[in-house]
């Protein structure tokens, strides 16, 4: 993405190139002639359909952010019926959005390739939960095909393209966070085609695309013929070193750790190594003749044993005599280390344990050194909006409140001080566990919400509120932009996934529609913010159906705006004389610009990190905090306006 | 060949992701093999970023605990969180810098710096945001000037990346007056990382 001078997407066959994991599937999509991408953004996945939109013009293909994966995937799954190659990308959590249509699109099939991109997040570094989506090929009766590298994912998703036209069937590609977010130089094998089927033919099949009872039952024993066709498949097992007694299984990045073991141990000649491109279904052929010849069998995969499943069962149908060895010896959870596998493959082997490599000595002080989880960023608005709204539910004398969360940066804001996410779960949930909360209990229930996950989710659950007629004050933080993973724009920003501008539909004309009285709030200006805040508790506090929209800008867009338009914001310090060593600014924000030295009894600011907002200053009862350097004229508009 | 693993850390936000694809696009002007694993998202926000760089023959994206050739800190809590995955005898450039998580306790500058010291390795402490501030106006690019500073104090870093292949990485980052003034730190930091070399030998 940073590359200035040439695209890495748009580079020609024969080049070598750095690309990320989700760069070379983008790229590998592209050369098998995929026309059609759709997306909702979520880490692990985003960059997959990000950087196929900064090229989609050039290429000639078509791209954008979808409103959720449910929708992302019925598009893409569209054109594929339709004949047009096509590609929807999504986290593991949001295939459980689009788990419906996933379901039938396996009875229906497809007319051309289409490839659903689902990449996993085993440690949930950036999610809520870390669920193994090659069950989804179990449940839906589709071949999952998993990459061994980010390398590898730029050759296996044409090939996935390829099996999907040949079978006519989606085809789920799993990839995980160090597949997705590792560089890795490729090799271009090809140029990106110039002529390529971008536009189809919908054939009125009523039989097939209408899944009525009858037709369903039509398809299904379709749908097993496929399923056992793809089980006879070869192409996506190879076994280095075969008819060993002692087998090594290995599925997707698995392999890479551990054939690295192996080389650590010097015994990658001991055993025979199988690699699994295709978990599911698992190819019967491949396994079979390695079964021949084993006595005992390591899988390592990460997070469930969905191959070693598979395995186990053709070991019994089979009727050889074979020992299957998994999840016993290889943790279920957590993404793999190289430790994890080693302890593994030398229990399996049967040699020393003890890992080969020796780590210096952890650092031990006192104080310890303090955990460091991600917090809001300096200048965002969610914590001028926290800071307000619950100064404002004082004031407004709304003591017992639950704010129930959701899924984007603002969730950090379950931590101290603010406690204002008591829950998240899923996108979009907030505001449905708050209307099952307000029932059940007597607290003043907050539902607190960001822009795009609003649009997400939000929308039904919150017309649910009305409907079903519960006491939930819906908040909906409109930082303008999908945050959290990267600044995608959603059908609030007025603008497209290709930069095309559209029609800009306010979160507020939504809630309006579904019956809420709608306040509009602007946390830059603290004060007014309060008052603001206020009023809209007391008509929550009196019975009304009310929503309120916080509206400022993701401080990371305005200082990168700013530096761009050369707008200089304001700089805040902490005037020593005036400053009591209250330690309102440091307990009230947490913003890591303010901070206090060990041994000092007053906190400064930090210049290069101030952005500006002015929180602090707003808080600090002394009118110690001020602006320390001279801003441009028009400042404020960085925060408010796109 | 043999392996060379680097571990880049600091805080999310200071340039971390930037300094990992700088060093494998270095790699892969070399034409040498290169697997940069970096986290996006959640864990971005100011909290604890760690990026495996592993230059050599397609190795798995995490390095082992004690596989560090070279940890590249861009904050002294956070060198100290993760020194163990140091190698005996591994180079730690480190950014003589201390930012703590807000509302907490933590230890001081000399503290850490001492307890770097008492371990088997090569301890390199730079100026980097001062560096960059003095170049760029802003401690934006205490990034380069660690990477700078590590090309001259380690010989097997230089000899796989090169100065001149770092420098065309730049160009891949950066454009205008942003290239120039990070082409012209990377060389201050450099020239710095070999007189200290010269003054220690």
């Amino acid at each position: 993405m940073n590359y200035l001078r040439e695209h890495p997407l748009l580079r020609p066959r024969g080049s070598r190139v750095l690309l990320l994991g989700n760069e070379a599937i983008a790229r590998g999509a592209l050369e098998a002639g995929m026309c059609f991408a759709t997306a909702y953004p979520g880490t692990p996945s985003t960059e997959i359909v990000e950087v196929l939109s900064e090229v989609a013009r050039e290429c000639s293909v078509y791209a954008e952010w979808s409103v959720n994966e449910k929708v992302a995937f019925e598009a893409a799954y569209s054109a594929a019926i339709a004949g047009v190659r096509s590609l929807t990308a999504m986290k593991h959590v949001g295939l459980n959005v689009a788990a419906d249509i996933l379901m039938s699109s396996a009875y229906a099939g497809v007319e051309e390739g289409f490839v659903v991109v689902t990449a996993d997040d085993p440690s949930a570094h950036s999610s809520q939960n870390e669920q193994d989506n090659r069950w989804y090929g179990l449940l839906a009766h589709l071949p999952v095909l998993e990459p061994s590298s980010a390398r590898e994912a730029y050759k296996l998703v044409k090939e996935a393209f390829n099996l999907s036209t040949r079978y006519k069937i989606p085809v789920i590609f799993r990839s995980t966070t160090r597949i997705s977010h590792t560089r890795m130089p490729v090799e271009l094998e090809d140029d990106v085609p110039l002529n390529k089927k971008c536009k189809g033919t919908f054939t009125r099949d009523y039989e097939r695309w209408v899944l009525v009872p009858v037709h369903t039952r039509r398809r299904k024993p379709e749908l097993i013929k496929t399923w056992k066709a793809l089980s006879e498949e070869e192409r996506f097992v190879t076994a280095h070193n075969p008819g060993k007694e002692k087998v090594i299984v290995s599925s997707g990045l698995a392999h890479s750790y551990v054939r690295e073991v192996l080389e650590a141990l010097n015994m990658l000649d001991r055993v025979t190594l199988v690699k699994v491109n295709m978990p599911v279904p698992l190819p019967r052929k491949p396994l079979l003749s390695v079964l021949e010849h084993a006595k005992e069998i390591l899988v390592v995969e990460e997070l469930d044993p969905v191959v070693e499943m598979q395995l186990k069962d053709l070991v019994v149908t089979s009727g050889y005599r074979v020992a299957v060895r998994g999840k016993d010896l290889v943790p279920e959870n957590y993404e793999l280390t190289p430790e994890a596998v080693y302890r593994a493959v030398a229990k399996f082997i049967g040699v020393e344990e003890k890992v080969p490599w020796e780590g210096l000595e952890p650092v031990k002080l006192d104080p310890p050194i303090p955990p460091r989880p991600p917090v809001l960023c300096t200048g965002c608005p969610h914590r001028s909006t926290y800071y307000a709204l619950k100064v404002a539910a004082n004031r407004a004398g709304i003591r017992d409140v639950i704010y129930t969360g959701d899924i984007g940066c603002y969730t950090l804001g379950y931590q101290k001080p603010f406690e204002t996410q008591m829950t998240c779960f899923e996108m979009g949930g907030s505001i449905g566990v708050a209307h099952g909360l307000a029932k059940v209990t007597n607290s003043a229930l907050i539902a607190v919400i960001g822009d795009s996950t609003f649009f997400h989710a939000g929308i039904p659950p919150a017309l649910n509120v009305v409907y079903n007629n519960s006491s939930v004050l819906v908040l909906v933080l409109d930082n303008i932009s999908t945050a959290m993973t990267g600044h995608q724009p959603h059908p609030g920003t007025g603008v497209t996934a290709m930069s095309e501008p559209t029609t800009r539909i306010m979160p507020e004309t939504v809630l309006s529609a579904l019956g809420f009285k709608v306040y509009t709030v602007y946390p830059l200006d603290v004060k007014k913010a309060i008052e603001d805040f206020t009023k809209a508790l007391e008509d929550y506090k009196r019975g009304e159906k009310v929503a309120i929209v916080s509206r400022m800008r993701c401080a990371l867009e305005v200082l990168r705006d700013a530096r761009r338009r050369g707008v200089v914001l304001p700089i805040y310090t902490v005037l020593e004389e005036k400053c009591t060593g209250c330690m309102a600014c440091v307990k009230l924000t947490a913003c890591p610009a303010i901070i206090v030295e060990p041994g000092s009894k007053k906190p400064r600011i930090e210049r290069a990190l101030c952005a500006g907002c002015g929180l602090c200053a707003a808080i600090c009862p002394y009118k110690a905090i001020v602006i320390a350097n001279k801003p441009s004229e028009d400042w404020v508009k960085v925060w408010t306006s796109l | 060949m043999r392996n060379y693993n680097i571990l880049i850390t600091g805080v999310g936000g200071q340039g971390l992701l930037t300094l990992g694809s700088i060093i494998g696009v270095s790699c892969t002007i070399r034409g040498i093999d290169v697997s940069v694993a970096e986290v996006h998202g959640m864990s971005q926000r100011g909290g604890s970023v760690v990026v495996y760089v592993r230059i050599g023959q397609e190795p798995g994206p995490i390095t082992p605990v004690g596989g560090v050739d070279h940890v590249l800190a861009l904050e002294l809590l956070e060198a100290a969180r993760y020194i163990h995955y140091a190698k005996r005898g591994a180079h730690v450039t480190v950014n003589d810098f201390v930012w703590p998580p807000p509302l907490s306790v933590h230890p001081s500058r000399d503290q850490l710096i001492g307890e770097l010291r008492a371990r088997d390795i090569k301890l390199h402490v730079v100026e980097a945001n001062e560096m960059s501030e003095k170049v760029l106006g802003s401690p934006i690019s205490s990034n380069i000037a660690i990477l700078g500073y590590a090309l001259a104090v380690d010989k097997t870093l230089r000899d796989l990346l090169t100065l001149e292949a770092v420098e065309k990485a730049l160009e891949e980052h950066f454009k205008g007056r942003a290239l120039e003034l990070n082409k012209l730190l990377l060389k201050r930091a450099y020239e710095e990382g070999l007189k200290s070399e010269q003054c220690s030998s």
